[in-house]
C-alpha cells in the first residue's frame, strides 16, 4: 500500500521563472556598475566643498566723493575703481585669458598682463594679446553716508549692461 | 694578518651574509652570479642574462634607469623635507624660509629635490625621444609605449603640484594660471565652450574640484600637498611596476638584427648592476654639486594682487604657457595637450611596420616617422625657448641683447576673420577694436560666417588629408623642395603687392598696418614649413605606406593638427589675427 500523498502544491517560485542565469548575471553586473558609478559620482561631489572661509566678495572703498579721476588700484581686494566725468565703476583685477593680475600703465592708458601679454583699455576691453573677454565689472553702490560699496559676487562684462543698473554709479 | 681578499671571502661565505643573500656557498660560478639576481627581491626585475647589445651606454643612454633614480632621490629628499614643511597658508611660507635657514642641510636638501625633479622631466623626455628612436614601442610593447605616455604626464603632474607648496609668488601664479586652464575645458570650466549651456559656475567647475574654492587658498594648498606627496607618487609607483613589469616580460628592443649571428649572452651581476651603479653615482654627484652651487628659487610671500612681471611657469611648462599666447584657453590648454598626449599614445597602432627598425637607431630606415617625430619635440622645445628667453615684462617679446629695463611698444590690437554674434544675430568679417569689420546682419549672416569659417578649416584639413594620396606620380623630391621654397617667396611678395593696393582698405589697412621683410619671411617660412611637412613628405612615403585608411588619416590628422599650430602662430605673429572663428556666446574661439 502506497502511502497516500498530497497533490503537488501551486509554489511560488523564489525567482522569477523566466529568469536566466544569464540574464541574472547581467543584472548583478549593472548593479556593480550602477555601484561603481554612485561612488565615483559621490567621489567626485566630495571634492567639491560646500562652504568655503573665503574673505568676503563685498567691500567698502572709503568715501565715494573722495575718490581722484582715473583708475584707483585696491591690491588688497583686486579690483580697479574708474571714476570718469560720468560716475564711478568697478573693475575685477582678473585677467579674463587666464587669471593673472594686469598692471595698470597710466601714460598708455592700458592695462597689461605679465602672464600672457593681453592688453585692455580703461574701459576692460580686449586691445591686445589673448584674452577671449572683456574684464568683469563688480557691482558698485553708494550708502547713505557715501561710502563707495563693491561687491564681487556680481559681475558683468556685456556692453550694454555693465554701464548701467547696479555696476555704474554717479557721484 | 689576513689579506683584504681573504677578509672578504670570510665575510661573505660567513653565516650571517650567506643567510641575507639566497643561494648557499658563493664559489663565483656562472649559476651563482645568476642565483644572485633571480633571489634578490631588488635585483629581480633584471633578467640574469642579457644581449651585450643591450648594456651598450649609447643605446640606452641609462635614460629611463636614471629617471627611476631620480624618482627614488625624489622620494628621500621628498620625505625629509616633510618632517618640517606644514602645508597651510600662515605656515607654508615660513617652514620653506626655515627650511632655507635655521634647519641643517634644509637649504641642501630643498635645492637637491628641486634640481632632480628638473632633471627628472628632462630625462622623461629624453627617454621616450630614445625609445621613439630605437623603434622600442612596436609590437609587442606598444602598452608600454602607452604606459610610458602617462607617466611623462603624471611626471610633469608631480612637478605642477609641487610647485605650489612653498607658497610663495612663483607658486601662486604657476598654479594660477595652470588651474584656470582647467576652468577653460569643455563642458566642465566655467570658461570653456558650451559650459554655459549646462549650469556650470566658477563654484561647480572642474577648476574648482582642483583648488577647493573659487582662487587658490588655503583648500588648495592641502590638496596639493595630498597630491604631490600621496596620490600621484603612489600612482606613478603602480604605472612604474607595470612600466618595469613590461619591459622585462615583452624582452628588451635591442634584439639581434636580421642576418646577425646569435649573440653571446652577458651575466646581469655584475656587469649590469655595476654599470647601473656607475651611473646613478655619476648622476647623484652632478646634482649634489648643483644643489651645492646653485639654491633653488623662492620669491616673495604669495600675493594675489600683484603679478610679478613677467610670471614664468617652470621651464617645461612654458612651452604651455607661450602656445596660450596664440590660442584660446580651452585649445592650448585642455585640447592640444590632449591631443599631444592621445597622439603619442596612438603612434604604435598607426605605425604599420611592426618589425622595421626595432633595436637600433634607424634614421635611414623610418625616414618618416623620425622626421616628424623629431620635428614635434624640436617645435614643443622651440616654444620652450622663446617662452624662456624671448619673453619679458608684459610677456613681450625681447631679444636676449635687449634691456627688459626699456619699455616695448604696445603690442598692435588683434583681429577675428569670422566672429559669431549671437546676441545681436550678425556674422562679423574681420573685426577688431580699431574696425567693425563687414558686418552682415540676421542668420543670412551668421550662416555665411559659419560657412566661411567651417570652410576655410575644412578646406585645410580636406586638402592635407586627400592630396598625398590624390597625387600618385612620384614627385622628385630635391627640385620640389626648390620650387616650393621659391614658390613661398613668391607668394609672400604677392601677398605683400596685394597689401599695396588695399591698404588703403578699410579692413585690411587697419587690421595690417605693417607688410614689409618680416611679413613677408613669416608667410614664406610658415608655408614652406607647412607644404613640406603636411604635403611633400607625406606624397613622398605616406603614399605607398602599407598604412589602412584609419592609421593614415589619424596620422595625417596628428601632423596637419601639429602644422596648424604653426600657421595660427604665423598668423598671430605676423598679422595679429587673434581668432578664425569666434563664437563669444557659447565661449567658442578657434
Amino acid at each position: 500500500m502506497t502511502e497516500p500523498h498530497d497533490e503537488p502544491k501551486e509554489t511560488t517560485p523564489l525567482l522569477n521563472p523566466e529568469l536566466t542565469r544569464r540574464g541574472l548575471l547581467a543584472g548583478a553586473w549593472a548593479a556593480f556598475g550602477a555601484f561603481v558609478a554612485g561612488s565615483l559620482g559621490a567621489s567626485a561631489r566630495f571634492m567639491l566643498p560646500n562652504v568655503l572661509y573665503e574673505p568676503s566678495q563685498r567691500f567698502k572703498m572709503g568715501k565715494a566723493a573722495d575718490l581722484p579721476l582715473g583708475v584707483t588700484i585696491n591690491k588688497k581686494e583686486r579690483v580697479w575703481v574708474v571714476r570718469d566725468e560720468k560716475g564711478v565703476y568697478a573693475l575685477w583685477s582678473r585677467c579674463t585669458h587666464l587669471g593673472c593680475t594686469p598692471n595698470w600703465f597710466p601714460a598708455e592708458s592700458r592695462f597689461r598682463c605679465p602672464c600672457h601679454g593681453s592688453n585692455f583699455n580703461v574701459d576692460g576691453d580686449v586691445v591686445a594679446g589673448p584674452a577671449p573677454k572683456p574684464l568683469w565689472r563688480c557691482a558698485v553702490d553708494v550708502t547713505p553716508d557715501g561710502d563707495l560699496v563693491i561687491d564681487k559676487s556680481q559681475m558683468e562684462n556685456r556692453p550694454g549692461f555693465r554701464d548701467k543698473g547696479s555696476f555704474h554709479v554717479t557721484v | 694578518m689576513p689579506s683584504l681578499q681573504e677578509a672578504k671571502d670570510k665575510l661573505i661565505n660567513s653565516q650571517i651574509w650567506r643567510s641575507m643573500f639566497r643561494g648557499g656557498t658563493w664559489k663565483d660560478t656562472s649559476r651563482d652570479r645568476a642565483q644572485h639576481i633571480l633571489g634578490n627581491v631588488w635585483l629581480h626585475l633584471h633578467p640574469a642574462r642579457i644581449r651585450q647589445r643591450a648594456v651598450r651606454f649609447t643605446y640606452t643612454w641609462g635614460l629611463g634607469g636614471l629617471s627611476f633614480g631620480l624618482f627614488m632621490i625624489l622620494t628621500v629628499t621628498g620625505l625629509l623635507l616633510m618632517f618640517y614643511y606644514r602645508p597651510s597658508v600662515e605656515l607654508a611660507y615660513r617652514d620653506i624660509k626655515d627650511l632655507e635657514f635655521a634647519v641643517s642641510l634644509g637649504m641642501f636638501l630643498r635645492n637637491l629635490h628641486r634640481w632632480s625633479a628638473h632633471t627628472m622631466v628632462l630625462l622623461v623626455i629624453l627617454h621616450m625621444v630614445r625609445v621613439f628612436l630605437t623603434g622600442a614601442y612596436k609590437t609587442p610593447r606598444e602598452f608600454n609605449w602607452g604606459i610610458g605616455v602617462v607617466l611623462l604626464v603624471v611626471t610633469l603632474f608631480l612637478s605642477f603640484t609641487g610647485y605650489l607648496l612653498p607658497w610663495d609668488q612663483l607658486a601662486l601664479w604657476a598654479v594660477t594660471v595652470g588651474t584656470n586652464m582647467a576652468s577653460a575645458t569643455p563642458f566642465a570650466g566655467a570658461e570653456g565652450p558650451f559650459s554655459n549651456l549646462l549650469g556650470i559656475t566658477n563654484a561647480n567647475d572642474a577648476r574648482f574640484a582642483l583648488l577647493g574654492g573659487t582662487s587658490v587658498g588655503a583648500n588648495t594648498l592641502i590638496r596639493f600637498y595630498v597630491l604631490h606627496c600621496v596620490a600621484v607618487p603612489v600612482v606613478a609607483g603602480a604605472l612604474m611596476i607595470v612600466h618595469f613589469w613590461r619591459i622585462r616580460k615583452d624582452g628588451f628592443s635591442a634584439a639581434p638584427l636580421p642576418g646577425d649571428a646569435p649573440e653571446k649572452k652577458m651575466e646581469v651581476w655584475p656587469n649590469l648592476v655595476v654599470r647601473e651603479y656607475i651611473g646613478a653615482v655619476l648622476m647623484l654627484v652632478f646634482l649634489i654639486a648643483w644643489s651645492v652651487l646653485q639654491n633653488a628659487p623662492l620669491e616673495e610671500l604669495a600675493n594675489a594682487g600683484v603679478t610679478p612681471n613677467p610670471s614664468k611657469a617652470p621651464w617645461y611648462f612654458l612651452g604651455l604657457q607661450e602656445l596660450l599666447v596664440y590660442f584660446d584657453p580651452w585649445l592650448a590648454g585642455v585640447v592640444l595637450p590632449g591631443v599631444i598626449m592621445m597622439g603619442l599614445m596612438a603612434i604604435p597602432y598607426v605605425d604599420p611596420d611592426a618589425k622595421r627598425g626595432v633595436g637600433y637607431y634607424s634614421v635611414k630606415e623610418r625616414p618618416f616617422a623620425n622626421t616628424v617625430f623629431l620635428f614635434g619635440v624640436g617645435l614643443w622645445f622651440v616654444l620652450i625657448f622663446i617662452g624662456t628667453v624671448l619673453r619679458g615684462p608684459n610677456w613681450s617679446w625681447y631679444w636676449p641683447w635687449e634691456s627688459w629695463e626699456i619699455h616695448k611698444s604696445l603690442p598692435p590690437p588683434s583681429w577675428s576673420l569670422v566672429l559669431v554674434d549671437l546676441t545681436d544675430k550678425a556674422g562679423v568679417f574681420f573685426s577688431s577694436q580699431k574696425t567693425p569689420g563687414l558686418r552682415i546682419p540676421g542668420f543670412l549672416g551668421i550662416g555665411a560666417a559659419l560657412a566661411a569659417a567651417g570652410g576655410m578649416i575644412g578646406a585645410y584639413f580636406g586638402a592635407g588629408l586627400a592630396l598625398p594620396k590624390l597625387i600618385h606620380k612620384e614627385i622628385p623630391f630635391r627640385r620640389a623642395l626648390w620650387v616650393t621654397a621659391v614658390a613661398s617667396l613668391f607668394v609672400g611678395v604677392a601677398a605683400k603687392v596685394a597689401h599695396v593696393f588695399l591698404r588703403h582698405h578699410d579692413f585690411i589697412g587697419k587690421n595690417i598696418s605693417q607688410f614689409g621683410p618680416t611679413e613677408i619671411a613669416y608667410v614664406a617660412v610658415v608655408l614652406f614649413i607647412v607644404v613640406l611637412m603636411g604635403f611633400l613628405l607625406p606624397q613622398k612615403f605616406l603614399r605607398t605606406s602599407p598604412q589602412s585608411p584609419v592609421q593614415y588619416v589619424t596620422t595625417m590628422l596628428l601632423l596637419l593638427m601639429m602644422l596648424g599650430v604653426i600657421l595660427k602662430m604665423g598668423a598671430r605673429m605676423g598679422f595679429n589675427i587673434k581668432y578664425i572663428l569666434s563664437l563669444p556666446a557659447i565661449n567658442l574661439n578657434l
